[in-house]
């Protein structure tokens, strides 16, 4: 079904490792927004081929850091290298290898899905022929098909956020970062794109992606990291994460702030 | 209820002005620019007074028209309505349709614009000071009238932003402009048509008379009709007046409750799949991407659209108020629609929005971003001004001055599209985004970019000024041989100054991409 969009599917269960460097390495990068450090001095490595969840709660600085990471914002101190290869020094090469799916931001919606996603396609310079036919699976894979004529702007959310992440696949990239891809996204479209994840990160793909969904990151990933207030609190493999306990309570534990009382008084209805 | 609405609108616009200092110091010179213009009106209004009652009369009937008018079209040209408050916002609260009408319209009435329209019509009273009965008569008329100015801007923002569903609000914006720009030149044709033999002021009383029993100018002939003893018609007019009034509240009561029950999700225009449109055309690579995208923009978005629709406007305009088809000045309109077009993109990644990450994290050069973009201007552009360029000389009847027209106009259109790729590798500001309401107005926005545009347009002008003089030298002679050598300078320092203008705009843009892509996060309060 999406013979061409992704590098062939190894058989092996064993990650293709094609050099040492991480997929991505990011070195006491730091960001402040007036007073504020929105992310302070925060060092993390995502090894090639991993399947790496980043959570954290809302303000924790998620978004920022792998804006930081992906090369559209530019840190105040501290550097980010793509399979070694500096994001800040050389970002044409760096972002080449990365698929990017940003959190908050606009697409060129007056576009139709399909031409937003053959745009993306032809501004990484793939030949036409194959941009056309990856557009196809990869609306096919999204379940956009039938509504690859109608332009982006008339798209639900969900529907919206499945075709960015069509766009952030289309070059085949060796490391995904997706900042909330399954937000809004329907259960079944959200079931199949688990799959093509799954089997692109067996084939030495890395994915990043940050959630708020506990159970899905437990489920999908073999790597996270707890972010808060701008700093890792605790990061590795999912089960040293999570000590034998839930990744809910786990991070309720590590990042604290849990209330526990039944709400006010007047909301209660009887 | 109003109160609590009010608040609200001022905290909005203080939030605002504050994250963004430069919106500010707009904001704040567009304020004094109001003050100053209100300082002046007082004494011409009270010497205007001292010339008799029949000319003040006139005067100020033809100044409440249009101002009504400027409030209803103007801002499709400045840039909209300030919709911070607006009734899509309000909707969610419990209140009635007639609660939410009356706090937009106090809102409206108490922004900048509202109270300085307020505060000129109350300077009316500096001319009627000398005619007591009319002065009784502005304390009712002068408060209805600007009523009607706000009600009537509502209404149409109403109706081309919501009311009327996405594609239908652009088309009637893009009504709306052409109407605007062509009033002018009716107003004048209809003065030429009047006059012939009779003065001005003859013919400005006649249209006067005219107007003052519209709805637009009304409220503003009551207290002059009074003072000069025809209380008749004056009642008449006041009868017109509040049938507008409740004529546009009920249009935009009915409107709104339409709004309220159907929300607005366009009939999605689908095209057939497929159809890449202009990405089937282009060859692939970031320039290409680039180009078909910017193309698609310009060729469907109203931000782009309605500067295209002003460009063979202007000529029209020329021909009626600057002495006919004969003129100079229409025979040289080509070049000033390829000025005013020409900078257009000057602050083109702003109209990006946050999109503009997509392009960001793609790594693209900053010369294929910038050649994309300008070549789109461009591809658009020449055939437009070349157009007009032969359709004015033919209407002119003037062949031989062909050559010189289109070497001017296209010379300033490609220098102006230079200079641009430059200015839009730097210049970020606040501009409504894709799809929302045209007719939104972006607090302190205006000045600023007014601004640059016109620092903008006088650099265009210098680089341009060789081939500018060769072409008007080749026109007063009249040496068509000079034509062709006034089309050859232009084309050639325009390519020159297009070339250079992506290369360095390029290397500005490679420095400065996720500074602008800063920009516009903070702009949008990402």
């Amino acid at each position: 079904m999406v013979s061409d969009a992704f590098p062939a599917e190894a058989s092996a269960p064993e990650p293709v490792i094609p050099e040492q460097a991480p997929a991505l390495q990011l070195v006491r990068l730091l960001k402040r927004f007036g007073q504020k450090a929105a992310v302070d001095d925060l060092s993390l490595t995502v090894p090639s081929g991993s399947f790496y969840g980043l959570v954290g709660p809302n303000g924790a600085g998620k978004t920022t850091t792998l804006s930081m990471a992906t090369g559209l914002l530019r840190p105040d101190l501290g550097s980010a290298f793509v399979h070694g290869v500096d994001v800040w020094q050389q970002p044409v090469r760096a972002k080449a290898m990365i698929g990017n799916l940003s959190d908050g931001v606009r697409l060129f919606d007056r576009l139709t899905g399909e031409q937003l996603v053959v745009y993306t396609g032809m501004m990484f310079g793939l030949p036409r022929e194959e941009v056309v036919a990856r557009t196809a699976d990869l609306l096919q894979l999204m379940d956009l098909t039938a509504s690859a004529g109608t332009p982006v702007a008339d798209y639900s959310a969900g529907m919206t956020k499945k075709i960015a992440l069509a766009c952030a696949l289309v070059h085949a990239p060796r490391l995904l970062v997706l900042d909330e891809p399954f937000e809004s996204v329907d259960p079944v479209s959200a079931a199949n794109i688990e799959d093509v994840l799954r089997s692109y990160t067996r084939s030495g793909g890395t994915v990043i992606v940050s959630s708020h969904s506990m159970d899905l990151v437990q489920r999908m990933c073999d790597h996270v990291a707890i972010i808060s207030a701008g700093r890792v609190v605790t990061a590795g493999t999912v089960d040293e994460v999570r000590a034998g306990e839930s990744l809910q309570d786990r991070f309720l534990q590590l990042v604290g702030g849990r209330h526990h009382s039944e709400g006010p008084q007047w909301l209660r209805q009887s | 209820m109003v109160a609590t609405v009010l608040r609200l609108r001022y905290r909005i616009l203080g939030n605002v002005l504050m994250r963004n200092p430069w919106q500010l110091v707009g904001f704040v010179l567009g304020a004094l620019w109001a003050a100053g213009m209100l300082v002046l009106v007082v004494p011409l209004l009270f010497l205007l007074g001292g010339t008799g009652l029949e000319i003040t009369r006139s005067v100020i009937v033809i100044a409440g028209g249009v101002l009504t008018l400027g409030w209803v079209v103007a801002p499709i040209l400045i840039g909209g309505i300030d919709t911070s408050v607006d009734a899509g916002r309000l909707a969610p609260f419990p209140f009635t349709t007639t609660q939410i009408m009356v706090a937009v319209t106090a809102v409206g009435l108490l922004g900048v614009g509202g109270i300085a329209t307020l505060l000129g019509g109350l300077a009316t009273f500096a001319a009627w000071v000398r005619w007591p009965v009319a002065a009784a008569a502005a304390v009712v008329c002068v408060p209805l009238g600007v009523l009607v100015c706000v009600v009537a801007s509502r209404l149409v923002a109403a109706f081309a932003g919501r009311g009327g569903g996405r594609r239908l609000g652009e088309v009637l914006g893009m009504v709306f402009l052409g109407a605007l720009v062509l009033t002018g030149p009716i107003i004048i044709g209809i003065l030429n048509l009047l006059g012939g033999t009779q003065d001005l002021g003859a013919r400005v009383t006649a249209i006067a008379e005219v107007a003052s029993w519209t709805p637009i100018a009304a409220a503003w002939a009551v207290p002059g009709d009074l003072a000069s003893g025809h209380p008749l018609a004056a009642l008449a007019k006041l009868g017109i007046v509040l049938v507008t009034l409740a004529a546009l509240w009920f249009v935009w009561h009915r409107t709104l409750a339409a709004a309220a029950v159907a929300p607005v999700r366009s009939a999605a225009r689908a095209v057939r799949a497929g159809s890449l449109g202009w990405f089937g055309r282009v060859p692939t690579g970031a320039t290409g991407a680039t180009l078909a995208r910017a193309l698609m923009y310009w060729l469907h978005d109203p931000r782009y659209l309605r500067n295209l629709a002003m460009a063979p406007l202007l000529p029209v305009a020329f021909a009626f108020a600057g002495g006919g088809i004969e003129g100079g000045p229409f025979l040289f309109s080509a070049v000033i629609s390829a000025a005013i077009l020409s900078l257009v993109p000057y602050g083109d990644v702003s109209y990006d929005g946050t999109a503009f990450a997509g392009v960001l994290a793609t790594g693209i050069r900053g010369r294929s971003d910038r050649a994309g973009r300008m070549l789109a201007a461009a591809i658009v552009g020449v055939p437009l001004i070349t157009g007009i360029a032969v359709v004015t000389a033919g209407i002119a009847g003037r062949w031989d001055a062909l050559p010189a027209v289109l070497g001017a106009a296209l010379g300033v259109l490609l220098i102006g599209h230079g200079l641009c790729a430059v200015t839009s590798a730097v210049l970020i500001f606040p501009v409504p985004e894709s799809g929302d309401n045209m007719f939104k107005r972006v607090p302190g926005s205006q000045v600023l970019s007014g601004f640059a545009f016109f620092g903008l347009l006088l650099a265009t002008v210098i680089l341009a000024l060789p081939g500018l003089v060769t072409a008007i030298v080749a026109l007063v002679r009249p040496d068509p041989a000079l034509g062709w050598v006034a089309l050859a300078i232009g084309l050639v320092v325009g390519a020159a100054v297009f070339v250079g203008g992506v290369f360095v705009g390029g290397h500005v843009f490679d420095r400065n991409a996720p500074v602008l892509m800063q920009r516009i996060r903070s702009l949008k309060g990402v």
